[in-house]
């Protein structure tokens, strides 16, 4: 990620992308018509079953066809996708445009192996494409995602956005150590449904009398889902990336001035409690306390003649060089707490201050208008 | 109805002979595994996934037997959990006595015997023949002995022949030679985990056992006796029937101690490739498939016999000597740096000059 899409403050935790075996569906698309190819050739070349296929060159384009586009079906129906099944009604039509174009008609089942390992290998090629355009950019203010091999998407959510985290992982993911999380955001992006429908009919009757009936229902599941570049797919290592999530999303709950707030408060807290201690240390070593008190009196009609800064100073060098180290050293640690301090509460003020001016100068235009 | 001769060999001895056999296979099945998990967690720190595979499949084949256990009792199945780490069966009735014993044994001993059930049924459909069954004259304890040591000879011959002339042209073949793998790295019960938490060797497993069985003694003398009863019943009736129970045992074990032999290659490849530079470890594997389809290939053109043997053989040689080649490439390599010596000096600022030679 460049430097300038980098919002003012913001720094990056961590950049992820999905797990090369996150996209296994995917893949097994792949794998399935490159072991059917093999399996077909087999069949018609090697098996016991040859014979069964000497009649007609065109039987195993016709069993590798049929069987291809009823997993395709199958597939379809249990994905709810019906890509799948139009991917291999593709791959089918392309092979057997490949036979009438070259007329390879002698030798189909040597083609269907060389053509489901071309086909396989492409396959995984696009997969991979598809896998390597992603990109999680997890920062410590939002996660950004990316992807899309021609067309780029990108979703950007802040912490304080997301309402609701969900996180899978698969059997694959366990064993490998990837999984995905989906930030719900408050708008409800991240989530979607699954539908399922079932419909019968009916019709009776031949001629004249017909009797038609039609019974259907359908289900929907509220149920966190996403794109791959809308959420953080397949990411590895799956348990710390989503301790970190959780992590940034828990300290990004207040919004930020609350969280100044805090901070500042925190810090005079520290100082006082360092003071004290300090304080304390300076009082339970009593033998040198009168030397101490000797020189905060010596000390007071000095600092009522500001004018004379070179003496004082020089004065101040001096008593410090007559106490004792320890005491000199607690002293030393107490004016820097005090420095401390004053620089916290002079860069508090400012702000404010300049907030009370741009109020006023708004009202001072409001007069004059 | 056969006729048996009245003798205390033939009436008693001769019933514990088949048990001898297979608690010596089954024993020597705890070995082999004991061997394979000494390897796996020899393993474990570079490859954690392998290992957590391996988990898997265990406690798959633990929670489906324990699963089988209650279902087998009729104690129904509330709730089956199943995940890398740990699976989980919760009954729908808990029940107790016998039949919680039951469950027990088959959460105890079905990981050992069930999936191997399974894959000897499946070897049958692809293996066929070898499983002989001994022919009893006698029915003396050494002959019902050296019979089951016949039947188990036989069986071991058939698959390892198999498995020598094993087809990986054969989508069957092949696809048998996966089920074995799996098999052979889930049949241990115990878990590997990230954290040793308790001892995982063959005695922890051996002492679980033990425990089982001295929990409920009544139990195993109610087993023994129904054995006996079994024996004396098939003894007057078909001999074969009782040492056949105990031959089927003795093959599942055999089929077993097969699975982890071929584990132990697979587990050895793996840990030569830690041997092998970063973007080199893929060649051994890829060795594999490519001098066995070449080697097929070949033999295409210019057949001869025992294709299939010989393209093992070629397959097994080639990824050995790959391997060695690739192991030896990385350690002649070394001691050799990088950036050159000379200029990491530079940058260090301790380069040696002439003049400071001369000094």
């Amino acid at each position: 990620m460049e430097r300038k899409e980098l919002l003012k403050n913001e720094q990056v935790e961590r950049v992820l992308s999905p797990h090369p075996l996150s996209f296994m569906k995917l893949q097994a698309l792949s794998i399935f018509v490159i072991v059917w190819g093999i399996v077909v050739w087999w069949l018609t070349k090697f098996s016991a079953y040859t014979s069964l296929f000497t009649g007609n060159n065109w039987y195993p384009l016709i069993l590798w066809g049929l069987v291809l586009l009823l997993i395709g079906v199958v597939a379809s129906l249990v994905a709810i996708q019906w890509s799948i099944f139009f991917l291999y009604l593709g791959v089918f039509a392309g092979g057997l445009g490949f036979i009438f174009w070259q007329h390879w008609e002698k030798d189909i089942s040597l083609f269907i192996l060389v053509y489901s390992i071309a086909v396989s290998i492409v396959g995984f090629l696009i997969v991979e494409l598809y896998r390597r355009s992603h990109r999680y950019i997890i920062t410590n203010l939002r996660i950004i995602f990316k992807g899309g091999v021609l067309t780029k998407r990108e979703r950007t959510i802040r912490y304080d956005k997301i309402a609701d985290i969900d996180a899978k992982q698969g059997i694959l993911g366990q064993i490998f150590g990837f999984g995905t999380i989906i930030p719900v955001s408050q708008s409800g992006f991240g989530l979607g449904s699954d539908k399922t429908m079932a419909a019968g009919g009916i019709a009776l009757g031949t001629k004249k009398a017909k009797l038609f009936g039609f019974a259907g229902g359908g289900k929907e599941v509220q149920t966190p889902i996403a794109r791959s570049y809308y959420e953080l797919h397949g990411v590895y290592p799956y348990k710390e990336v989503k301790q970190l999530v959780e992590g940034i999303v828990q300290t990004h709950v207040p919004t930020q001035y609350q969280q100044e707030q805090v901070e500042f408060q925190k810090q005079q807290v520290d100082i006082q409690t360092q003071m004290r201690d300090l304080l304390h240390k300076q009082v339970s070593d009593k033998p040198r306390r009168k030397t101490v008190r000797q020189t905060a009196e010596e000390e007071e009609p000095e600092e009522e003649e500001p004018e004379e800064e070179k003496v004082t100073m020089k004065k101040a060098v001096t008593q410090e060089d007559t106490l004792p180290p320890e005491q000199a050293d607690i002293q030393q640690q107490m004016k820097d707490l005090l420095k401390k301090q004053r620089t916290v509460r002079v860069a508090e003020p400012e702000e404010e201050e300049s907030e009370e001016e741009e109020e006023e100068s708004k009202e001072e235009g409001k007069e004059v208008a | 109805m056969a006729t048996v001769p009245l003798d205390i060999d033939v009436l008693f001895a001769a019933a514990f002979a088949p048990v001898i056999g297979v608690v010596a296979f089954w024993f020597l099945q705890l070995v082999f595994i004991e061997l394979q998990k000494r390897m796996l967690l020899r393993l474990r720190h570079r490859h954690d996934a392998f290992c957590r595979f391996t988990n898997f499949i265990g406690v798959l084949f633990q929670t489906i037997c324990h699963a089988l256990g209650y279902t087998v009792t009729r104690s129904g199945i509330a709730s089956f959990q199943l995940t890398v780490n740990y699976g989980k069966v919760e009954p729908r009735k808990e029940k107790t006595g016998v039949l919680e014993w039951i469950v027990d044994s088959f959460l105890l001993f079905g990981p050992f015997f069930i999936p191997a059930g399974f894959v000897l049924l499946a070897s049958y459909f692809v293996i066929g023949k070898g499983f002989a069954f001994p022919t009893l004259v006698h029915y003396t304890f050494l002959e019902s002995l050296t019979g089951f040591g016949v039947s188990m000879s036989a069986f071991a011959s058939t698959f390892a022949n198999f498995l020598i002339t094993i087809d990986l042209f054969n989508p069957l073949h092949v696809g048998f030679l996966f089920v074995l793998l799996f098999f052979g790295l889930g049949i241990r019960p115990s878990y590997i985990g990230e954290e040793r938490k308790e001892k995982i060797d063959m005695i922890h497993d051996l002492i679980l056992i033990k425990n089982h069985l001295v929990k409920k003694p009544l139990y195993i003398l109610a087993f023994i006796v129904i054995f006996y009863v079994f024996y004396l019943l098939s003894l007057f009736l078909n001999p074969l029937v009782y040492v056949a129970v105990f031959s089927i045992l003795g093959w599942m074990s055999l089929t077993a101690i097969f699975a982890l032999l071929l584990t132990y290659l697979v587990i050895g490849l793996i840990k030569a490739t830690d041997g092998i530079r970063t973007r080199w470890m893929a060649a051994p594997f890829i060795t594999v498939i490519v001098s066995y389809v070449l080697a097929r290939v070949f033999f295409i053109y210019y057949p001869m016999k025992h294709v299939e043997s010989v393209s093992l053989l070629v397959m097994i040689v080639s990824t050995i000597v790959i391997t060695i080649l690739l192991i030896k490439y990385k350690k002649t390599n070394r001691f050799k740096t990088e950036k050159k010596m000379k200029h990491v000096r530079v940058a260090d600022g301790k380069k040696r000059t002439s003049k400071k030679r001369a000094g």
